[in-house]
């Protein structure tokens, strides 16, 4: 792979001194980040419920309302019923929050982290909580100072996980395919119009190399640009978190450990040198950038419409569903947040993958030499 | 020293015998010129010299070596520059020296001097820092110029090097030209300006319709076809070998 390294530097410092690219590749998604928070700190929750509850078990409380949101009236209830069987039961809503005074120096609050009026009712609860500590408890614990208050998110990790698990092939896989048929295309197309594809043709760096160094690129940047998009999603549900708005992002209480996280990237970055590669080849047969953009548009298309059709999949699917390029990466991500994702499915997805692209670096390598690109 | 045996080039695409019958020779410390109208061939004979196309038929021999065999060592032995190549423009003539220095696995001591030279020649030492797109025509010529010949390249070849340049910079190529071959470098020069032959050229080879129809030194060329000028040698090469024309003389 002599000259590989090279050729990818080269190709990296090309694309990092266009400030055009920088500027929507990475400026772009942030301004679209702080677009997102804005529009959902300005559009209130929409929810089905005619009131919000504050519950209380092990303290008694009257029932009263403290205050109103969205025109909804915020009851405090006190609650005998044990607090797990309570909250499984129907009076319990998602925009609802338990706290349990059972052991009063050591306060649990339970809410559901993905909504925004149970969250602000957590917040109060804790408040409340902790401002009430001096009047009632201050006479019989004078040396403490503080209450430990405990806030639990409810809802089950696979359920937190889930829609996000349905929706990030289609977020991860729209912003590869577009940057890499942006990026791709300008390789050698993009030589090809500025007349500088012959002296890479006239360089001893053998193809392979060059084109490898090419897709390496490619494969980077794109990957880097789609990591800001997913982060500015992610960083977009913490703000709306701590502002206490609707997520309009849908990661909030997203939970990924290290070892889903870098399955997924390994995933990622096989999708990624696919799709660099593909394009590198249309790109050969491109005499211009924006041809070649134009020629990617079909593959972005079934790209994206194998993330779409991932979306609507339920239960566990076939062996042979995770040998379907594209498709088996996304329902692949889609099992291994969801935790339920089997070893032969992960290697009939890596091998399929590794298959098509040999035959795709193949074809790109024939193609490279051939009088029709090079003529 | 390269030697060209009967090479053909037929396109697949457009099934056009672009090159039907070309040999010829060209020795070290020599400049050779190649001349031939527009379509003749030139430029696809070039370009299979250069090792940018692969002959239909026929051999291209680098010092008895064939191109085929050892392209790739081949290649860093020699240099090829046309109109049509162009370098990045996002970059600095200092940047595209040292990728394409290490593109050739050059030393790091011997792509300085070799840029310094070159740069220092052709006027580009000042603008070093600015990038290659913001340059004129004939400056992004001269870089195009010393980057190809960085790595000190045994054989030469140049496609229509001066077209479009004024004259100060034309005199400028041509004089480094000159200097190439008093360092023993193989150079060929394809073009169809015929004072440019005279001025620099030793031996001359004339493609028509994808044949070389003359090969011989170019004081010969006139004398051999029972003409005053070179001009009027190329004509009557021409006429008497162009398919068209015979059609009409018939």
């Amino acid at each position: 792979m002599k000259g590989t390294g090279l050729i990818f530097g080269h190709e990296m410092k090309k694309i990092l001194k266009e400030k055009s690219i920088l500027f929507g590749f990475i400026v772009l998604p942030i301004l679209a980040l702080l677009f997102t928070v804005m529009l959902s700190m300005a559009k209130p929750a929409s929810d089905s419920v005619s009131s919000y509850n504050m519950y209380f078990f092990g303290v008694s409380v009257d029932s009263i309302s403290i205050a109103q949101m969205n025109e909804k009236d915020i009851y405090i209830v006190s609650i005998d019923e044990n607090p797990e069987d309570f909250m499984k039961s129907e009076n319990f809503h998602d925009e609802d929050v338990l706290v349990d005074y059972s052991d009063p120096m050591d306060v649990k609050i339970y809410y559901h982290e993905s909504n925004d009026i149970s969250n602000y009712l957590k917040s109060s609860a804790d408040s409340f909580v902790r401002e009430t500590y001096s009047e009632i408890y201050k006479g019989f614990y004078p040396k403490i100072s503080f209450r430990n208050v405990i806030t639990r998110d409810i809802r089950p990790k696979e359920e937190v996980n889930r829609v996000i698990a349905m929706l990030l092939p289609y977020m991860l896989i729209l912003p590869l395919t577009a940057n890499i048929a942006n990026f791709a295309g300008d390789t050698i197309a993009g030589d090809k119009e500025r007349g500088t594809f012959y002296q890479a043709l006239l360089t001893p760096v053998p193809p392979l190399s060059l084109i490898m160094g090419k897709i390496f690129a490619v494969s980077l940047i794109s990957l880097a640009s789609s990591a800001i998009y997913i982060s500015c999603d992610v960083l977009g549900s913490r703000i709306c978190e701590a502002l206490n708005v609707q997520d309009a992002f849908g990661f909030a209480g997203v939970h990924v450990p290290p070892h889903q996280f870098l399955l997924i990237l390994l995933y990622a970055i096989l999708l990624c040198y696919l799709f660099s590669n593909l394009g590198v080849l249309i790109s050969l047969f491109c005499k211009d950038t924006s041809h070649a953009q134009i020629a990617q548009i079909p593959v972005t298309l079934l790209c994206t419409m194998a993330a779409m059709l991932s979306m609507f999949r339920f239960g566990v699917s076939p062996s042979v569903h995770y040998l379907i390029p594209v498709y088996n990466v996304c329902i692949i991500f889609q099992d291994i947040l969801n935790a339920r994702v089997k070893t032969t499915n992960m290697l009939l997805v890596a091998v399929s993958f590794i298959v098509l692209s040999v035959a795709v670096l193949i074809v790109t390598l024939l193609s490279y030499k051939s009088e029709k690109v090079r003529g | 020293m390269i030697t060209i045996e009967h090479l053909k080039k037929t396109f697949k695409k457009n099934k056009v015998e672009a090159v039907k019958d070309v040999s010829l020779e060209v020795n070290n410390g020599e400049i050779f010129a190649l001349l031939g109208p527009n379509g003749a061939g030139k430029t696809t004979t070039m370009r299979m010299l250069s090792s940018l196309l692969i002959p239909t038929d026929g051999k291209i021999f680098y010092d008895s070596v064939p191109l085929e065999q050892d392209t790739v060592s081949i290649r860093k032995r020699i240099a090829f520059l046309t109109n049509e190549i162009r370098l990045d423009g996002q970059f600095t003539p200092d940047e595209l020296a040292d990728y394409y220095g290490r593109l050739y696995e050059m030393k790091p001591e011997d792509i300085k001097k070799n840029k310094k030279e070159l740069f220092d020649y052709f006027g580009i030492t000042e603008f070093s820092n600015r990038r290659y797109e913001t340059f004129s025509t004939g400056m992004k010529q001269k870089t195009s110029i010393a980057i190809c010949l960085l790595h000190d390249p045994d054989t030469i070849i140049f496609d229509e090097p001066t077209n479009g340049l004024d004259i100060l910079t034309q005199r400028l190529i041509e004089q480094y030209i000159l200097k190439l071959r008093e360092e023993g470098k193989c150079i060929i020069i394809s073009t169809h300006i015929l004072d440019l032959v005279g001025r620099l050229a030793d031996r001359v080879g004339v493609i028509v319709d994808g044949k070389s129809v003359y090969c011989g030194k170019v004081e010969d060329m006139a004398s051999s076809q029972g003409v005053e000028t070179i001009d009027e040698a190329f004509i009557k090469l021409y006429e008497e070998n162009h398919e068209e024309s015979a059609i009409v003389k018939k």
